[in-house]
């Protein structure tokens, strides 16, 4: 008996394409001898699809053809299981595609990555591979992972929280940066992935744009100073809270000043549509940087992760001075962009193995959080002791 | 008159109906045994008063084919309704099972075939064979199980072969059998916590043991996500865990104990082990039997395959030493081939848990699980409510056993009160409902309390008395005993008492308010 898979992508996010991209890449590489890939598709408009041919990178530069070889599907937890059902109108219910052990979530963004899939997913009783919905929650926020990690000690830059409400007075938000960090600074809507949005700004006039851009995507944005002599080092991490382990370190090559959404996703992508995600960028693995910083970077990336309760596979993203060698969380990916699996080929973990390690991380998961010995199903309300009578059993209530 | 014929006969199919629905969820009851089904009827033979009456008036009324008669004929089918009319609030209602419903298709096909026959008679005599039908259809119930019993068979045979294949597609799945005559079911949930700490396990719910509920839950159950499937296996009669060993194929095994357990289907004590021991002869030349190295008949018994003996006793491979009671449970150390482990923690009091749990820590710890990762688990299995339950309440601790009521069960609470430290009383209503031996045996539980306890409340004075005589006799000083009038007053009495020390209360048993 296989275990089957559902691996969901796409979804209402600006990083739609990224994800499809990532996807597909996790479907080629899963050990198809033991896992059987159900493919579920969630368009921009919300609508599921399950179809062989999403299995296909090729299928997607047609959508429309696309999903009318597909079926439309919904998830419906029975009892302890759930099931991929056709979606039908008829009088009888239709049979289900398949009952489906475990879910890959390869989504990056707003409204699929910040936790409220994975809540979609909790309600169903499905494991899924990564974040729990707090982690992947916070993670979304850069706020809220600044604030949380402060708390923990680990280095992050200090920041100004704006908020659309108050964007209409630019020019107090203008005077407030200027007071706080001067330039240059970096902003960023609170909650997007993927680079989008995100904008340096020189000086008044730069800002006073970058606010306005960032104020598209987001209703909160911050304000961050710049890092001088800026070199970016990721690092991914693999596990969960019991035991975590630190990948090698990357440095991402940037063609701007900041990494850029073209940096991260067109890059090389002009023969195949894009077909090679965030291993398509250019990058220097490992990162040239001291094998004591590069520990020193490891350790906060496995003491971020367990401290946030991540699970599965994160990258996480590091600021750091050339000159002075100081580092600083940037920010953490729940889901990140091909699932890092090229930072985990150093080690010599395949993608292949990368993937059946998180689901079984998945599935330790659901087990731990169902694993309560001798729950007596009983319905409180119906024990006649509830209601003052006494039971022949059961005078001390436990 | 012809009219009136066929309202009878259609007031007999009415009654039909209902008789049979009633005796089968009698024979529902009576597990689907013939015998105890005859057996059940000889004893309510008056419930036979109205068929009788019905087939005589039947019977007479179509040679008299008078409207008085067949009015009463009406009024004795509507009565046999309502008093057959299913009893709202029953303790188990009629469950309708696949096999229920094949059973009534059969008692409806057996009446369609009366009614065919009698029409091709003569409606007169049609109805006298639908009375005589109906006058029997208690034992109709019984028919259509032996005519289901071939079809009965292959729908058994169909599911356990169904079972077998999920398993064959499966072939990583290590299935674990336990059986013993006690304490299986409690090392199943033991076993399957541990493991719980690395793999996926599944385990048979609930005490699901026969070859029905272990294929129930392989059917309904097991997903291809399970590495581990745990399955506890009962039995009452010889070759019964070899045929769920042929179903579930272990690679490993589990006997927890031998003991007297179903002696009146086993027949005789050899039978028992032989039939236990089957759960070693299928794992030999596979896999490791853990056996309970402390229990007699499995020490004289012992298989020739790799096996790992566990218990108290220092003989066995893995066992438990330095045994120490707290208000928070138990703590032990354990002896794995020479290796100490110290301190583990469990809310669990007794002696039976403590080996119970020794069995599926050895068992655990040969699957992969280290001793560090069990102590995390250990923390996660709590005793069932009532079960020599451990309770903090403000200063005082309370052992809540009340679910107990068996001899061996209240002589096992008073050595685990024995282990305590502190000012141990006893609040027991005594044990009923043991028949002859109720008076002796209560006397001797009152013998055995005057050892352990300092401070013994009766709950109600009449069924007590035995208990009070025992005490006395066991030299038990009066004024320590008290007599209360009722549970609440029991441990009213309890917490006033004055001590300096830690109290520490054992309720034993606790009856209903019929009592």
């Amino acid at each position: 008996m296989k275990i089957n898979l559902a691996v969901l992508l796409g979804g209402r996010s600006v990083e739609h394409e990224i994800s499809v991209i990532s996807a597909v890449q996790a479907m080629n590489s899963i050990d198809a001898e033991k896992y059987e890939i159900y493919p579920v598709y969630i368009t921009k408009d919300n609508f599921m699809y399950y179809g062989e041919c999403l299995r296909d990178i090729n299928s997607y530069r047609d959508i429309p053809a696309m999903l009318a070889q597909c079926r439309r599907v919904y998830f419906a937890a029975e009892g302890s299981k759930t099931y991929l059902y056709p979606h039908k109108r008829g009088l009888f219910k239709s049979k289900p595609i398949a009952l489906i052990d475990v879910a890959l979530p390869v989504v990056h963004g707003t409204n699929v990555e910040d936790g409220a899939l994975q809540g979609f997913l909790r309600t169903l009783n499905l494991p899924f591979v990564g974040c729990d919905v707090l982690a992947s929650a916070v993670c979304m926020d850069k706020f809220a992972t600044k604030m949380l990690l402060k708390t923990a000690g680990i280095p992050v830059l200090d920041c100004l929280l704006f908020s659309q409400a108050g964007s209409k007075d630019t020019d107090a938000i203008i005077k407030a940066v200027e007071e706080k960090f001067g330039y240059p600074v970096i902003v960023k809507p609170v909650n997007l992935g993927s680079s989008v949005g995100i904008s340096r700004a020189k000086n008044k006039v730069e800002l006073d744009e970058a606010l306005g851009l960032a104020f598209t995507f987001a209703a909160r944005v911050i304000v961050e100073p710049a890092v001088q002599n800026l070199r970016e080092v990721n690092c991914s991490v693999l596990g969960d809270a019991d035991e975590a382990i630190p990948s090698e370190c990357e440095e991402p090559v940037a063609s701007d000043e900041i990494l850029s959404y073209s940096d991260k996703y067109l890059e090389g992508s002009s023969k195949s549509v894009g077909s090679k995600g965030m291993a398509g960028l250019k990058r220097k693995i490992p990162a040239e940087i001291s094998p004591e910083l590069k520990k020193k970077i490891q350790d906060t990336a496995v003491a971020a992760f367990k401290y946030l309760d991540c699970s599965g596979v994160v990258r996480i993203d590091f600021l750091t001075d050339r000159e002075t060698g100081e580092f600083w969380l940037n920010e953490i990916n729940t889901i990140p962009g091909s699932l890092s699996f090229y930072l985990w080929e150093p080690a010599g973990i395949k993608y292949t193995e990368l993937l059946d390690r998180l689901i079984s991380l998945a599935l330790k998961r659901h087990r731990k959080e169902s694993d309560i010995v001798y729950s007596f199903d009983t319905n409180i309300l119906s024990t006649a002791g509830a209601f003052g009578s006494k039971g022949a059993k059961g005078k001390l209530g436990g | 008159m012809r009219l009136i014929n066929y309202v009878l006969c259609a007031a007999t199919v009415v009654a039909y109906v209902f008789v049979v629905l009633k005796s089968m969820h009698i024979f529902q009851l009576n597990s689907y045994k013939a015998a105890t089904h005859f057996r059940w009827l000889r004893k309510n033979i008056g419930t036979l008063v109205p068929s009788v009456l019905m087939l005589a008036l039947g019977v007479v009324g179509i040679f008299a084919s008078h409207v008085g008669l067949a009015a009463v004929y009406v009024l004795l089918c509507a009565g046999m309704v309502s008093y057959h009319l299913p009893v709202k609030k029953a303790k188990k209602p009629l469950v309708f099972t696949a096999r229920v419903n094949r059973m009534l298709v059969t008692c409806g096909l057996l009446l369609i075939a009366a009614v065919w026959i009698a029409l091709l008679l003569n409606v007169k005599y049609a109805l006298v064979l639908l009375a005589l039908f109906c006058a029997l259809s208690p034992l109709a119930v019984v028919l259509a199980n032996i005519i289901n019993a071939p079809i009965e068979a292959g729908v058994r045979q169909y599911y356990i072969n169904d079972a077998k294949k999920i398993l064959r597609a499966c072939p990583n799945l290590l299935v674990i059998g336990i059986t013993g005559s006690y304490g299986k079911t409690s090392v199943k949930y033991f076993l399957t916590t541990l493991l719980k700490a690395k793999y996926n396990v599944l385990m048979t719910p609930e005490s699901y043991n026969t070859p029905m509920g272990v294929v129930k839950t392989i059917r309904g159950e097991l997903r291809s996500t399970h590495e581990i499937f745990v399955c506890e296996m009962g039995a009452k009669y010889a070759g019964d865990i070899k045929e769920l060993c042929g179903i579930v194929r272990p690679a490993h095994g589990i006997i927890t104990s031998i003991g007297e357990q179903h002696l009146e289907t086993f027949k005789t004590v050899d039978t028992i082990i032989k039939t236990k021991m089957e759960l070693a002869d299928a794992v030999e030349g596979k896999g490791m039997i853990f056996l309970n190295g402390d229990n007699d008949l499995i020490r004289a018994n012992m298989p020739s395959g790799e096996r790992r003996t566990y218990g108290l006793s220092p003989e066995n491979g893995v066992y438990a030493f330095d045994i120490r009671v707290s208000p928070s449970g138990t703590t032990f150390s354990i002896c794995d081939h020479g290796n100490v482990i110290r301190d583990f923690q469990t809310q669990l009091i007794g002696k039976h848990n403590v080996i119970n749990l020794v069995g599926a820590m050895a068992a655990a710890s040969f699957f992969g699980v280290s001793y560090d990762e069990m102590r995390a688990q250990l923390r996660k299995i709590t005793p069932p409510p009532h079960r020599l339950q451990l309770i903090r309440k403000g200063d005082v601790l309370i052992i809540d056993d009340s679910y107990n009521s068996n001899p061996k069960g209240c002589e096992a609470a008073l050595k685990t009160l024995a282990l305590f430290d502190g000012y141990k009383i006893l609040v027991t209503p005594g044990m009923v409902e043991l028949g002859q031996m109720q008076h002796e045996l209560n006397r001797e539980f009152g013998e055995r309390a005057a050892g352990v306890c300092d401070f013994v409340i009766l709950v109600g004075e009449r069924q007590t008395k035995p208990i009070y005589e025992g005490l006395l006799r066991a030299g038990y000083d009066e004024p320590k005993i008290y007599v209360a009038s009722s549970l609440s007053d029991a441990l009213a009495k309890a917490y006033s008492l004055d001590t300096d020390k830690q109290k520490i209360i054992l309720l034993e048993n606790d009856l209903p308010d019929n009592y």
